[in-house]
């Protein structure tokens, strides 16, 4: 029972962080039509940035957080404006850049610190404990910025005109723009969104976990695969997925082991894509 | 163009026929040098073109495969399972190495194909990923994370490929065989496949069976990457995991798109170049990555046909002004 | 980085030329190892040690052979950490006419280099902790250091004096790195009375509080995160420890303790450990070796134990060129099986390897166990090398 619930406990926290990435991950397909390769190189560069800021500035963590999130969402909005925006009818292209991106900015990480892990901690430590269950006071923390953050993302897209400009040019885009919205202005506005969305995750989770230039890679294919689950470009369907996909990996790892539980979420990504290939909640995936 | 109006009118074109030139001059190269280094880098090159290769049939339909290490896997460990039990001969092998990941392909094809491009990617590069997880978890059948070495030398008509030399001339054989299936396969459809990339729609609202061509393209594409994985694994001797790795699938795309997707020439002098200069950089294997991806956003950006298609166009502007 | 290392050597050459008169042919020989990636620090060190044994030789006047005085020159080569960049390194190797390699480290490259190797004709060392890392077929190929079959006994021995143990938990990565370290450690516990489970992991995991839930749930007294690399085994223990796991750890496998101990918080976080070294770290004899890098090559060694590990290897390489008066691969395996097993450095140790390869053709040499009770480092003792 103990570990039932501990494995419950691990498996929404882990749905928080990764609901974090699959929502930036989706906007950007949603609204921009991208698939953003760098997505995780952006959360690897927010947790650098944030452990800069710490470890060679000595500043709170709190605001090195904050700058990480606004170096990465600068960076999206540059990277946009100048690259993506050029070419951003062709899937092909912008998939390409994007994944030109990862790899140079990858390369740029190991050659300034290095490929070892860094020193870089959580200021909060401990745990809450009720018995034999706890709680990582510094997973709480996370936790409640994640959920936080989805509701501020939620409130952006469904409360505000810029929200309802992005989300009417995600629905039809010759139709937004014909109605006067400017994508010039919009596109990088949802990029920076993301990117930044993707440097918090990284400043808030990397000092729990850890830091190198490694950490990249795994992040990208759970966003991959949180996507395909919950429907390309669907943002519910994204946190919907996003939950699953920590719960059933927090499971399946408790009761059957590391690499099984790996396969058991690919394999039931697969199943779900026999029955139903737009994943659990996308519409008819537009025109590639 | 020549071929526009009347379709299938000529089975290879010029590109095509220059592409199958180059490696049968490759035959040519071990005559010439007794160098290991440029066995090696040769080898590494052929093996490079032929995965390359299955990247750009895809590509010509506009789709972006990330799952050639997953058929690489399948043709390479069947040759080395193959092996265990003393089968060496060429042409059982080569025929094996194409058949099997193409078997495998259609049920995945069927799966996957269904999906328009941008999940494409995203499926393929999960399959990659899962391939990598079969192979840990079938210690019985492909000795699981260590892999199967003591692989015996394939045997052409007689002879044991053994020595360096001898290695090359089977992998130029190999990438002479793999560019003839691909060139035939793309110049028969070129029309079919050229519709589909410039719009996939409008191609099947004209009363082309789309899903038809993409799942020939996907099936020949599994078995040509399986080739490079017959020619991987008899380079090495060794058949192991960290060779299939999903990573490696981004080489053969940067190969294929730096080198120019329009054209078979692309993913050759791609391939060639990218695997010379990764050979340059020594003990600094690191910053390769970093050249693919500063090339990658150099082609994208500003030199559309990648260097085939470049140079292509200066010709043309060079005829064009003489 | 080949600029420093050209120019190092000419360095050497330079300052040592009154002792280098007769130099008058070079000997080339590779390193080989993870330059880049997570494991670069492992080649590093490969390339660091050859490094520093060719400029012990050089300065003593250079290697005599077939009347000849030679200059002993490192080509380094990154394998990568993979099976293939291994065998392009062999080859890239034979194109230079190199027939001696000191490296590779790991298991995929081990595996990649032994038939290539054996093709080109060359004479390689491996670090690995493969169950294969040597094998009869591969009479050219040696081993740096041996495995858990030789020293996870007298490791085990030592720490259940310190962590009285019962049962034994193991984690490890699901791939030859980890499933051939972890379930040799296995048996030897077992051997020692003590009951284990064994828990592999999906390389490129990040977040381990599923599985150490799923380890904890066993209750075990210890649990050993073997060949775990450092910066996994450090978020292992962060987690273990904040799922209130009050045991000790323990590490039967690679090296990298302060990384460990930097991931998961320091000594308070990681309070009792105790971990297997290559080589007795705190003998002030073996410590002596990073001064005589730095006199002798003007910098400071990167790669830390790792290369003191790898010093011996090549330097007895070396010494068995002069032995057999050629760098021909089969004569210098054939000198180098003669020559006794000593290292001014590391002392004396044993040709090892018969018993768990059928051939032995490995070094063993005096090791060490490190030990941190209380979240107090008790340093590294030293453990005797025992014959096979």
């Amino acid at each position: 029972m103990e570990q039932f619930l501990q494995a419950g406990i691990i498996g929404i926290s882990l749905g928080a962080q990764y609901a974090l990435l699959a929502l930036g991950f989706t906007l950007i397909f949603g609204i921009l039509g991208v698939v953003n390769f760098s997505h995780g190189g952006f959360y690897m560069l927010g947790g650098y940035v944030a452990y800069a800021c710490v470890d060679r500035l000595g500043v709170p963590y709190p605001v090195a957080v904050l700058a990480a999130v606004g170096t990465t969402a600068a960076l999206g909005w540059v990277f946009e404006l100048l690259l993506i925006e050029r070419l951003v009818d062709d899937h092909l292209a912008t998939l390409m850049l994007t994944l030109g991106l990862y790899l140079v900015m990858s390369t740029a990480m190991l050659e300034v610190f290095g490929p070892l892990a860094m020193d870089f901690r959580f200021p909060i430590t401990g745990a809450l404990r009720f018995g034999p269950v706890y709680a990582p006071l510094e997973n709480l923390v996370v936790l409640g910025i994640c959920l936080t953050a989805i509701m501020g993302l939620w409130l952006v897209l469904f409360r505000t005109d810029i929200g309802r400009a992005l989300r009417a040019l995600a629905d039809d885009r010759a139709v937004a723009m014909a109605q006067g919205l400017r994508p010039k202005l919009l596109f990088p506005a949802a990029f920076a969104l993301a990117t930044g969305l993707a440097g918090l995750t990284g400043a808030l989770v990397t000092p729990i976990l850890s830091l190198s230039p490694g950490v990249a890679d795994p992040v990208l294919a759970t966003s991959f695969l949180t996507v395909i689950l919950g429907g390309l470009g669907s943002l519910g369907g994204a946190a919907l997925a996003a939950f699953i996909v920590g719960i059933v990996e927090a499971y399946s790892s408790v009761y059957f082991g590391g690499s099984i539980g790996a396969l058991i979420l690919f394999v039931l990504v697969l199943l779900l894509l026999v029955f139903r290939p737009t994943g659990l909640l996308g519409r008819e995936v537009r025109g590639a | 163009m020549s071929g526009s109006l009347l379709p299938r009118a000529r089975l290879l074109g010029g590109a095509e026929i220059a592409a199958i030139l180059v490696f049968a001059a490759c035959f040519a190269v071990p005559m010439m040098t007794k160098s290991v280094l440029v066995f090696s880098v040769l080898n590494q090159a052929l093996v490079g073109v032929v995965a390359a290769q299955s990247v750009w049939i895809m590509l010509r339909m506009n789709l972006m495969s990330f799952a050639s290490p997953a058929f690489m896997a399948i043709g390479g460990y069947t040759v080395a399972i193959a092996g265990q039990y003393e089968i060496t001969n060429v042409f059982l092998l080569t025929a094996a190495a194409f058949i099997l990941p193409a078997l495998v392909a259609i049920p995945l094809g069927a799966l996957v194909l269904r999906l328009r491009g941008t999940y494409f990617v995203l499926v393929t590069f999960v399959l990659s990923q899962i391939m990598q997880l079969l192979l840990f978890e079938t210690p019985g059948l492909t000795g699981g994370s260590n892999g199967i070495s003591g692989i015996p030398p394939v045997n052409v008509l007689g002879t044991d490929m053994a020595t360096n030399r001898q290695v090359v001339l089977f992998a130029c054989g190999i990438a002479l065989l793999a560019t003839v299936i691909t060139a035939c396969l793309t110049r028969y459809f070129k029309q079919h496949f050229a519709a589909i990339e410039e719009n996939e729609i409008l191609a099947e609202s004209l009363g082309l069976v789309v899903w038809r061509y993409k799942a020939l393209g996907f099936v020949v594409a599994a078995g040509i990457a399986g080739l490079a994985g017959f020619s991987l694994v008899t380079m090495l001797l060794t058949a192991h995991p960290s060779s299939f790795d999903s990573g490696t699938a981004v080489d053969f795309i940067a190969y294929t798109i730096i080198g120019g997707r329009a054209s078979i020439l692309g993913p050759v002098v791609g391939t060639a170049l990218m695997v010379y200069a990764t050979n340059l950089f020594g003990t600094h294997g690191q910053y390769a990555q970093g050249l693919y991806g500063v090339l990658i956003l150099v082609v994208v950006l500003a030199l559309r046909g990648g260097i085939v298609g470049t140079v292509e166009t200066l010709v043309r502007k060079l005829r064009g002004a003489s | 980085m080949k600029l420093q290392y050209s120019a190092l050597a000419l360095a050497a050459a330079l300052g040592l030329s009154t002792a280098a008169q007769a130099q008058n042919c070079e000997l080339k020989i590779g390193a080989m190892g993870p330059m880049s990636g997570g494991a670069a620090q492992w080649g590093l060190a490969m390339a660091g040690a050859t490094e520093l044994a060719a400029a012990e030789v050089n300065s003593a006047g250079g290697i005599k052979m077939g009347g000849k005085t030679c200059k002993v020159v490192v080509v380094p080569y990154d394998s990568k950490y993979t099976a293939d960049a291994a065998a392009a390194g062999s080859n890239a190797f034979a194109a230079q006419d190199i027939k001696l390699i000191v490296g590779p480290v790991g298991s995929p490259e081990a595996t990649g280099i032994k038939p290539v190797a054996a093709r080109n004709e060359q004479l390689a060392w491996n670090a690995a902790y493969a169950k294969n890392a040597l094998e009869p077929k591969f009479p050219l190929m040696f081993h740096i250091a041996p495995g858990p079959a030789v020293w996870s006994d007298t490791v085990i021995k030592a720490a259940m004096k310190v962590f009285p143990m019962k049962t034994v938990a193991l984690i490890a990565p699901n791939d030859q790195g980890g499933t051939d370290i972890a379930s040799v450690d296995a048996e030897a516990y077992k051997a020692n009375g003590v009951t284990t489970t064994e828990e592999y992991y999906q390389r490129g995991t990040t977040n381990f509080a599923p599985i150490v839930t799923r380890i904890l749930a066993a209750k075990p007294d210890v649990v050993d995160t073997a060949s775990s690399p450092p910066g996994d085994a450090g978020v292992i223990i962060k987690q273990l420890r904040l799922a209130g796991f009050t045991g000790a750890i323990g590490r039967l496998g690679g090296p990298g303790t302060d990384e460990i101990v930097r991931v998961a918080g320091g000594l308070d976080v990681v309070q009792n450990f105790y971990w297997f070294e290559t080589v007795a770290t705190d003998e002030p004899k073996v410590k002596e070796i990073d001064a005589l890098y730095k006199k002798m090559l003007g910098k400071d060694p990167v790669g830390g134990t790792a290369l003191w590990a790898d010093l011996p290897a090549a330097r007895m390489t070396l010494k068995a060129v002069a032995a057999a008066g050629t760098d021909d691969a089969k004569a210098v395996a054939e000198a180098l099986r003669k020559l006794p097993v000593e290292d001014p450095n590391m002392g004396k140790g044993y040709w090892t390897g018969k018993k768990q390869f059928g051939i032995a053709q490995e070094l063993h040499f005096p090791f060490g166990v490190g030990i941190i009770k209380d979240g107090k480092n008790l340093g590294v003792a030293r453990q005797e090398a025992k014959p096979d």
